[in-house]
C-alpha cells in the first residue's frame, strides 16, 4: 500500500492565491494541439486543453459544463525529463470486413460509404515515451484546494492527454505559496532515477573523474503564461462540448530555470553567489 | 600552532586608506595584533581586494592573534558579521598528501638578481661608479622586479618543482575535427624558436600586477615592490615542501603582503550539454 497523500494545507484566510503543482509522468504521453484525420501529433509539451482536461475530469465535470471558472487558471510547465518521440504506425478497418465510412453525412444524418469503397485507414499517432513535466496551476485557493482532492480522488479515469495514456503516481505533488516561477524554480527535479543516475554519471565523465558527480542545480526549460509572453500557442479550451468544440490562443513565454537536483548529498556547484565570492581560504579549514 | 585570520575592512574610513595605500603601515597594524610573536618568527599577510567595497586581509600567524585594533579603526566595529575570522590551521596541513589538488591564490614579488642591468636607475649607476672605483673583485647584485606577465609567469612556474608542487596543464575541450593539426604544429613551432611559454597552457593566470612605492616613517629610501596576484590549479608533489612553503611563505617582500599561498577547494564545473 502507498503512504497516503500529505495532507494539503489549510487554506488561509489571507492568501487567496495558490499554485498547484501536478508531476505529469508515464509511459507514453500524447499532447495535441492541432491533430486532424490520420495523423496525430504531439506537442513537445502539455498542452493548456490538456491539463485542463485532466483537472475537470477529476472534477468531475461533464464534457458540457461550462469551463468558466478553469479557464482563468494560468500555467507553467517546467519539462524534467525531455522524453522521446515514438511514431504508432496504426490502422483502423471494421472487424464485419465492410468498407469504411467518410466523414459526411447523408441527407437523412447517417454517414456515407466511402467512394471508391476504402476497407483500411493507416493513421499515425505519436506519443512522447518516459516523459516528466511539472505543470503548475495558479490560481485562487479555494479553487486549487478542491482541484488537488480531486486529483487525488478522480471521477473520472486520468489520461496524460489520451485516454490510452494514463498517468504514473504521483500525480498531484500539492499545493503551494507563491508565485509561479518562484514556485517552479523551487521544486525538486522530478525526474525518474535512472535519468537522475544517468545525468550524474554524464557529469562525472565530462570532468573526467572516475566516480559520477552530482552536481545541486540543474537548467531546465519552462514554459509560463504570461500577457507580457513573445509566443502564441492555440490550446486554451473554451468549451470541452463534444458538438461546440473550441480553443483560443493565449501568450507564453520560455524560458530556463535552474532547479535544485535534490540529490542526497549533492557537491557543490559554481553558481553565480559562489563565483562572486572568489577564493576562500577557509573552505578546507574544516567550516 | 597556526591561525589563518580574515579580517574585514571598510576602505571608507581615513584609517583604512593608510593601510591600503601603504604596505608598510599595514604591516604595522598586523604586527600590532600578535602580543608574543618569537623573535624571527614570520608572520604572512595579504591584501585581496578583488571586491573592492569589502577588502579581506588573510593573515597567517603562528601564535593566536587578536585583530580588535584594525576593526576598531579600520573596520565596521557594530556591524553584523564576523570582523575576524580567526580559524586554526591545522585542518588545511593534515590534508596536504601527494597528487592532492587545490585552487591557489599568491600574491608574491616575482624578481631577478643581475650584476649589470640594462639601464640602471641613477642609485644603482652610482653604486656601479663606485664599485668600478674600488679595487674590489665582486659587485653585489641588484634585484629587480620582473614587470611583464610572460617574465613573472615564467618566475613563477621554473621555481613551483622547488616548492613541492606542480600546476597541471589547463583543462581544454577536445579540438574540433580538422583543428588539432593545426594546434600541434603551432606547438612545435613555439618549441623551436624557444619562447617561454611554449608547451600546453598551464591552469594558471595573473589576475593583479601592481607597483608599489612607498617610504619608510615619511623618509628614508623609497622602496619600490613589483607584486603579481597569481592564481590557478596546483598539485601537491612534496608535502614537506610544500608545508614549508604555505608557513614560510614564497619569494621577496614577504613583509609587505608578498608570499602568502592560499588554497580553496576546487571548483567543480556543471556544464550541461
Amino acid at each position: 500500500m502507498t503512504t497516503p497523500p500529505p495532507a494539503t494545507p489549510a487554506p488561509q484566510g489571507t492568501t487567496t492565491e495558490a499554485v498547484l503543482l501536478l508531476r505529469l509522468a508515464g509511459p507514453l504521453q500524447s499532447w495535441g494541439s492541432r491533430s486532424a484525420f490520420n495523423r496525430r501529433e504531439t506537442n513537445p509539451e502539455p498542452t493548456k486543453s490538456g491539463v485542463i482536461g485532466l483537472l475537470a475530469a477529476a472534477a468531475g465535470m461533464a464534457r458540457e459544463d461550462p469551463l468558466d471558472e478553469l479557464t482563468p487558471l494560468s500555467l507553467g510547465v517546467r519539462v524534467d525529463q525531455p522524453g522521446t518521440l515514438l511514431r504508432d504506425y496504426h490502422t483502423v478497418s471494421d472487424f464485419r470486413d465492410r468498407p469504411l465510412l467518410q466523414a459526411g453525412v447523408s441527407a437523412k444524418g447517417l454517414q456515407k460509404p466511402t467512394s471508391p469503397a476504402k476497407y483500411t485507414h493507416v493513421t499515425t499517432r505519436y506519443y512522447l515515451q518516459d516523459a516528466v513535466f511539472v505543470a503548475a496551476v495558479a490560481g485562487p485557493r479555494d479553487l486549487l484546494c478542491t482541484l488537488d482532492q480531486a486529483v487525488r480522488a478522480p471521477s473520472f479515469p486520468l489520461a496524460l492527454g489520451r485516454r490510452s495514456c494514463p498517468p504514473t503516481q504521483p500525480l498531484a505533488l500539492g499545493l503551494r505559496e507563491g508565485r509561479l516561477e518562484h514556485v517552479l524554480r523551487k521544486e525538486p527535479w522530478q525526474a525518474s532515477r535512472r535519468a537522475r543516475e544517468q545525468y550524474a554519471a554524464q557529469c562525472g565523465r565530462e570532468q573526467e573523474l572516475d566516480r559520477p558527480l552530482y552536481p545541486a542545480c540543474i537548467d531546465r526549460s519552462v514554459t509560463i503564461e504570461d500577457p507580457e509572453g513573445d509566443d502564441v500557442l492555440h490550446d486554451a479550451p473554451v468549451s470541452f462540448d463534444p458538438y461546440a468544440r473550441s480553443f483560443t490562443s493565449r501568450r507564453v513565454r520560455h524560458g530556463w530555470l535552474s532547479i535544485p537536483t535534490g540529490f542526497p548529498r549533492p557537491d557543490t556547484t559554481d553558481d553565480g553567489a559562489d563565483e562572486a565570492a572568489g577564493h576562500d581560504p577557509f573552505a578546507l579549514l574544516g567550516w | 600552532m597556526t591561525y589563518l585570520s580574515r579580517i574585514r575592512i571598510n576602505p571608507l574610513r581615513a584609517e583604512s586608506r593608510r593601510l591600503l595605500a601603504n604596505p608598510r603601515a599595514m604591516r604595522g597594524a598586523v604586527m600590532g595584533g600578535i602580543p608574543d610573536a618569537p623573535q624571527g618568527d614570520r608572520v604572512l599577510w595579504r591584501l585581496d581586494a578583488d571586491n573592492p567595497r569589502r577588502p579581506h586581509l588573510f593573515v597567517l600567524t603562528s601564535a593566536k592573534p587578536d585583530w580588535t585594533h584594525i576593526v576598531e579603526k579600520a573596520g565596521w566595529p557594530d556591524a553584523d558579521g564576523e570582523h575576524a575570522a580567526v580559524r586554526d590551521y591545522a585542518p588545511l596541513l593534515d590534508q596536504i598528501a601527494v597528487g592532492r589538488e587545490f585552487a591557489f591564490r599568491l600574491t608574491a614579488s616575482p624578481v631577478q638578481n643581475t650584476a649589470a642591468p640594462m639601464s640602471p636607475t641613477p642609485t644603482q649607476a652610482a653604486r656601479l661608479a663606485a664599485a668600478a672605483d674600488s679595487d674590489s673583485k665582486r659587485v653585489r647584485g641588484f634585484r629587480l622586479g620582473h614587470s611583464t606577465a610572460s617574465a613573472q609567469l615564467n618566475w613563477f612556474l621554473t621555481r613551483t618543482a622547488r616548492w613541492g608542487f606542480d600546476v597541471p596543464t589547463a583543462r581544454t575541450d577536445a579540438p574540433a575535427p580538422g583543428l588539432a593539426d593545426s594546434r600541434t604544429a603551432d606547438d612545435a613551432r613555439n618549441t623551436e624558436v624557444g619562447t617561454e611559454d611554449a608547451g600546453p597552457a598551464r591552469d594558471i593566470r595573473i589576475t593583479a600586477s601592481r607597483r608599489h612605492s612607498f617610504v619608510k616613517n615619511g623618509k628614508g629610501p623609497r622602496v619600490t615592490i613589483q607584486s603579481a596576484t597569481f592564481e590557478g590549479r596546483l598539485q601537491v608533489t612534496d608535502p614537506a615542501a610544500f608545508v614549508t612553503r604555505l608557513l614560510e611563505g614564497i619569494g621577496p617582500s614577504k613583509a609587505y603582503g608578498c608570499g602568502l599561498l592560499t588554497l580553496a577547494p576546487l571548483r567543480s564545473r556543471t556544464t550541461l550539454q
